[in-house]
């Protein structure tokens, strides 16, 4: 596997979108319960006990250090893939280990084993407790559970399933995506699922464990038209119920697949240059992420290395700008009851009618700002540290209409479908791709375009932000991630339709200095 | 690999069979990971650790399923290979899916890749501290006051893996690799820092660069870029620094790959020995350099490794296809992805070439962007410097480069004479004319 860049970028392995509204989802379904099949998992499988894990803490603190902890996975997940009509490929993957981490200042030692046997975790506990040289810092004798969501109330797990009953679902959506066009000519279907327990013990006293359901469905089509081949996607998923994937989403699911295929027959050259933008609703907050939220991460500003080291407090964007992390919301991919660190998930908000108001924060930088953590502690997975990372990133909407917001453009583009992005977090440039958009001419839609580079600046585009719409949405797939320093996580994000005043378009055609 | 893993492989292949596999392969692997990184002269983070896994490929009446685990105990195993059976047996059987032929298993070379460092072993934690602390203290030395941040970090990896198929393929490699990645930040005008970036790799530790090396890299990459502003859109000349090109033949190598034309979303589809680029692009995968970072005897499949022209002056002369792709497409196979990938360098430098250029952008940083396989457009985040007849003018940022990969490579004019050395991608710097580059 080829390493993720320290510039930071997310990636989708399939195309994606949101249409659900959010508002009907904020505040609801907080609740102090833990589900049954959530607690307990790691002792009655594996024998780890409070004595086990007070033993590895010890060991871990037992050359000094500020704080450690413990993190038992357990992930099962599995892939079918559905090609050229039959569903004949099955992938899967069990990661099982625990990551011992010992913590001085912002110093981390970390140590991992696949092996739940006492002497192998002991021997990453001394691998930890190597970061530091001085004597044993005691820890908290009793364990407690923090009051933690449920934010992801799922009640019939994927992988519970057998193999059979998931078969159905893709050749429907495969037969239903030949169905709706004499120009497809091929269709994949991926349908993933992934069970992830984990259990978290620290050197402060928390205990916290976790049952975290991750699936999606993606299906990618290719069509061919006039002799000319076009190739496009979608994709659902999330911390999902099986029962989601009814039959009204995969009718949809396989529209999206088709429907954004067969535009892109109809795309023209876009122009390039700098044009004002309008971001449709949902997928296009990966805009968010890069242009703000990855700055935000607090590990890049205690060392003073992001653009936005000195901004907190100071006004950044219109007054009617309010941007928000959020780990609480069902069922998103981003969404967390508790994070890798033992703290519950917890809504963060960055920018506060236009002003910097906080960062992201795991354990050493809110130790390092004197501030709590905000539940953004997340890791890819035993394997790796912790660090900030964001969960589901989003713009409050405005008061608008998406039409009002599009006629004010003379010319411009509307972006519709983005895949990727990546952020330079000192200068704050960043790209995100458009793989599908429109011309905006005169305030209107006009020629479909697609496979285009938009490259901007955080802190200027977001003084560029001149109006939003009134239809927030937030991006409802489960394929993409958000690559950090060689670690991936779901995330998810959501835009209102908004205007940006200017930024660049790497197109191939006319305006802006090109004759 | 120790001859009670190599047992343990051979009990898993006996498993696979007596629970109803017909066929099946299993890998193992066992790694041993060290990384460490320094900051403001103190360790940032140490970590160590030693992993295992099992890949099991099971073919059962046609159907295929692969499956990883680390939990290599022989109770844990039994139930995890019947269970992957069984859930085989759901699948939809494919007259395609099926071990390859064992006649292409023969011919591999017996050569030393010297791809694992017999220093290893001796390598201590306090090399390892100094390596990396050494590097810091370089980059901090040719620095100034406006330097905000140094990150340097020296990780190593050593991987044994041992290969066995039930229809008598048999494979073991030993690797070493040693790294580093160094992050570098400076304080620029307003709010803004510039960044350095690098990432260096190599299989023996003795061809290593020193950090005076590696900081004279990055600190020159992370100054250059103080004060760069967005430029007026244009049609120029542009030099894709050697290490960035990777990142732009990567879109070309993905049209090349078999699922791609099989499943007919690659731009490269019957375009078998016809021109896709001007003559002076060639490209050769070689998996036999010796200590080369993609260097091995076998492919995935168990095929033997060898050097292929890919592209040869401008001709696109092979795909990589693996036995899979290559039973649907009913054709022979090459291989199924790159190894070590080479285009010839050139004979002027960069600097040579920027004096008889006249007006045009050095791309020394790619961000975000993409290639569409399927059309072959791609579009990309660039920054660089603008130069005109030898001198910079001023660095640029927050721009980008558009083109289809059909017309771009043809748009080739010359290649520099600095491959980079410490990737498996081992190109040099190149040089394209009439590329728009999108700004104000």
């Amino acid at each position: 596997m080829k390493p993720i860049s320290r510039r930071k970028f997310i990636i989708r392995t399939a195309s994606a979108g949101g249409t659900i509204l959010i508002a009907p989802y904020l505040g609801g379904c907080l609740s102090s319960q833990t589900n049954m099949k959530k607690s307990g998992y790691f002792n009655s499988e594996f024998g780890i006990d409070d004595n086990l894990c007070r033993k590895l803490l010890e060991t871990a603190m037992s050359k000094g250090g500020d704080f450690a902890d413990l993190y038992f996975e357990h992930t099962i997940s599995n892939i079918l893939i559905l090609e050229d009509g039959k569903v004949n490929q099955s992938y899967g993957n069990i990661e099982l280990g625990v990551g011992i981490r010992t913590v001085k200042d912002d110093q981390v030692g970390y140590g991992f084993t696949q092996i739940f046997s006492e002497e192998s975790m002991l021997s990453a506990a001394r691998t930890a407790a190597s970061l530091v040289n001085t004597s044993a810092v005691p820890i908290k004798g009793l364990f407690s559970n923090p009051v933690v969501g449920d934010y992801y109330p799922v009640f019939s797990y994927l992988n519970e399933f057998p193999v059979s009953s998931k078969l159905p679902i893709m050749q429907v959506i495969n037969e239903k995506c030949f169905n709706m066009s004499e120009f497809v000519r091929k269709v994949t279907v991926v349908f993933q699922d992934e069970m992830k327990r984990i259990k978290v013990v620290t050197s402060d006293g928390i205990k916290a464990e976790d049952l975290i359901p991750g699936n999606f469905c993606y299906v990618s089509v290719v069509a061919e038209k006039n002799n000319k081949m076009e190739s496009g996607g979608w994709e659902f998923g999330g911390h999902r119920d099986f029962s989601w994937y009814d039959p009204k989403l995969i009718e949809k699911l396989s529209s999206e697949a088709v429907n954004r295929t067969l535009i892109k027959f109809d795309a023209i050259q876009s122009p390039a240059g700098e044009m004002p933008i309008v971001l449709g609703s949902g997928i296009t907050g990966i805009l968010l992420h890069e242009a703000i939220g990855h700055g935000m991460e607090a590990d890049f500003n205690r060392k003073n290395i992001s653009i936005y080291s000195t901004m907190i407090g100071k006004k950044v964007a219109e007054p009617f700008i309010t941007i928000i992390d959020d780990g609480t919301i069902p069922n998103l991919s981003g969404s967390v009851n508790v994070d890798d660190e033992g703290t519950p998930g917890k809504k963060t908000v960055l920018v506060e009618n236009g002003i910097l108001t906080g960062y992201l924060h795991d354990k050493i930088s809110a130790r390092f700002y004197n501030v709590e953590p905000t539940g953004n502690g997340r890791r890819q997975s035993y394997q790796y540290a912790p660090f900030p990372r964001m969960r589901n990133t989003y713009m409050m909407p405005g008061d608008a209409t998406p039409d009002d917001v599009i006629s004010q453009v003379k010319n411009g583009i509307y972006v519709t479908d983005v895949s990727n992005g990546e952020v330079l977090i000192g200068q704050g440039d960043f790209s995100f791709y458009v793989s599908q958009g429109y011309k905006i001419e005169n305030g209107k839609l006009t020629a479909p375009i697609k496979d285009i580079n938009i490259m901007g600046n955080g802190p200027k585009m977001l003084e560029n932000i001149t109006m939003a719409a009134n239809d927030l949405s937030m991006y409802e797939g489960g394929a993409g991630y958000c690559g950090k320093e060689n670690q991936g996580v779901k995330v998810s994000f959501g835009l209102p339709t908004c205007l940006v005043k200017s930024m660049t378009v790497g197109g191939t055609s006319q305006k802006g200095g090109i004759s | 690999m120790n001859q009670e893993m190599k047992n343990l492989c051979k009990w898993i292949i006996n498993t696979a069979e007596k629970n109803g596999a017909k066929e099946c392969k299993a890998t193992l692997a066992v790694a041993r990971n060290v990384e460490i990184r320094y900051r403001q002269h103190k360790p940032e983070i140490i970590k160590e650790s030693t992993t295992q896994n099992l890949s099991l490929d099971i073919y059962v009446n046609g159907k295929y399923s692969s499956q990883n685990t680390p939990d290599l105990r022989k109770k844990s195993l039994g139930d995890f290979i019947s269970k992957t059976i069984k859930n085989t047996n759901y699948l939809e059987s494919d007259p395609y899916r099926y071990l390859p032929d064992p006649e292409y298993y023969i011919g591999r070379s017996d050569v030393d890749l010297k791809i694992s460092d017999p220093e290893y072993p001796n390598l201590t934690a306090g090399q390892r501290h100094y390596l990396a602390k050494d590097i810091e203290d370089a980059c901090i030395e040719k620095g100034d006051d406006r330097l905000i941040s140094v990150e340097a970090e020296f990780n190593d990896r050593y991987t044994e893996i041992y290969i066995l198929s039930n229809n008598g393929f048999e494979g073991e490699s030993e690797g070493t690799r040693f790294g580093t990645e160094v992050y570098l930040t400076i304080q620029d005008e307003g709010n803004r820092k510039s960044e350095g970036f690098l990432i260096i790799s190599s299989r023996i530790l003795n061809e290593f660069p020193g950090a005076e090396e590696i900081a004279e890299i990055i600190v020159r990459d992370a100054y250059q870029q103080l004060g760069s502003k967005k430029i007026n859109t244009e049609i120029l000349p542009v030099i894709i620094q050697n290490r960035n090109t990777e990142r732009i033949l990567y879109g070309l190598l993905a049209a090349m790959d078999g699922r791609n034309l099989q499943q007919k979303s690659s731009f490269l589809l019957d375009k078998k020995n016809q021109i896709i680029g001007n003559n002076l692009l060639t490209l050769i995968d070689n998996p036999l350099i010796i200590s080369g970072l993609g260097s091995n005897l076998f492919d995935s499949d168990g095929f033997p490794c060898k050097e292929r022209i890919m592209i040869d002056n401008g001709i696109l002369r092979d795909y990589y296809i693996n036995w899979y792709y290559s039973r649907k497409l009913d054709c022979e196979p090459t291989t199924g992805s790159s190894t070590n990938l080479i285009i010839p360098p050139g004979e002027k430098s960069v600097e040579e070439i920027i004096k008889d250029l006249g007006r045009g952008i050095l791309i020394t940083g790619i961000i975000g962007g993409n290639s569409n396989p399927t059309t072959g457009d791609f579009s990309l985040g660039i920054f660089g410097q603008l130069f005109d007849h030898g001198k910079t003018i001023q660095s640029i940022a927050e721009m980008n480069i558009a083109d289809n990969h059909l017309q771009f490579w043809n748009k080739l004019i010359d290649i520099g004479n600095d491959p980079w050395k410490y990737s498996n991608c081992q190109l040099p710097s190149l040089v394209f004319k009439d590329i728009v580059i999108s700004g104000l």
